[in-house]
């Protein structure tokens, strides 16, 4: 893919589909919410393995934390979004605007 | 860079997928509109629409229905809807956990509490008032509540439309307690139980 000159940089760890869409799904939770990790799978539609490849690369970004716990004997394991990772979707997110908005207007 | 991830395209199809997941993501996790609403819409337009039946404008009923039985439909349909909009938040607030769960406690309590509350100071004075005075008593406080709470509601999860839904039902209840029984039940039936399911519908279609 080439791209513009002037192109905003846009963020590797977020610029895949599948990372975009667990973070846009965090994001929607209110601040200081986790949501427990079966919950997220069956949410985006992905394996469970799928999905920790993709936590950990962001957990590793410092834009999500895991959380690992017990509820009675069961091991639970919440994700929640952490302010780095607010901040980098939305700078992600203006950057997406902004290479639109010049693809629209130079021809 | 082809890692695990799959590259997304375009900035036009970025957008939309970043705008799809998100609205995917609030109706599974803040509550699908059609459900919270809709319910309590059905059972406003038939519950009062039974009650406005019973009534009639200028009291005398329009359908041979006895006023136990209208109340009684208007009461379970109510207790219905309750039942899907109580299940409905359960099954939102078992996914996640933190602040925002605990809110939604309280304010699942505050429901419980005043719906009690109203019903003892309803049933404390509605002996010494005729059936239509009673009936009216009963609907315009229930409502009362619904509207403060609904208010109340907006400004905890900081949503308009939940807000706006509380104004019109107060504005709706004031004018139809001041109207009289019959017209009372009619504007609930079609402004407040229409109001609600149009809101269901559209709330839906915009998310």
């Amino acid at each position: 893919m080439t791209s513009g000159e002037a192109a905003p940089e846009l963020d590797p760890v977020i610029h895949a589909q599948a990372r975009l869409r667990v973070m846009v799904t965090l994001s929607t939770l209110c601040e200081g919410d986790e949501i427990a990790f079966p919950s997220l799978k069956d949410l985006l539609g992905m394996t469970a393995g799928n999905l920790s490849v993709h936590l950990t690369k962001l957990e590793e970004a410092g834009y999500v934390r895991i959380t690992k716990t017990h509820k009675g004997r069961t091991p639970v394991t919440y994700v929640s979004m952490t302010t780095r990772g607010r901040l980098a979707l939305e700078d992600y997110t203006k950057a997406i605007r902004s290479l639109l908005d010049s693809a629209g207007g130079i021809p | 860079m082809t890692d695990d991830g799959e590259r997304v395209a375009s900035p036009e199809e970025t957008l939309r997928l970043i705008e799809t997941q998100r609205a995917t993501a609030v109706r599974a996790l803040h509550g699908d509109p059609l459900l919270l609403y809709t319910p309590w819409g059905v059972a406003w337009l038939l519950g009062f629409g039974a009650l406005f039946l019973r009534y009639g404008l200028d009291g005398v009923p329009y359908a041979p229905i006895s006023h136990g039985a209208a109340l009684g439909v208007h009461l379970s349909l109510q207790v219905v809807a309750g039942a899907f909009a109580a299940t409905g938040i359960v099954r939102m607030s078992s996914q996640v956990r933190g602040e925002s769960s605990a809110k939604g406690m309280m304010y699942g309590y505050a429901w419980f509490v005043g719906m009690v509350l109203m019903s003892v100071i309803c049933a404390r004075f509605s002996s010494a008032l005729d059936p239509l005075g009673a009936g009216l008593l009963w609907a315009g406080v229930s409502l009362l509540v619904v509207a403060v709470l609904y208010m109340a509601g907006g400004a905890l999860f900081g949503q308009w439309p939940m807000f706006f839904m509380g104004v019109w039902v107060a504005a709706v209840n004031g004018l139809g307690v001041i109207l009289g029984a019959g017209w009372h039940a009619l504007l609930s039936a079609v402004l407040l139980g229409g109001g609600q399911i149009a809101a269901g519908i559209l709330l839906r279609r915009r998310a």
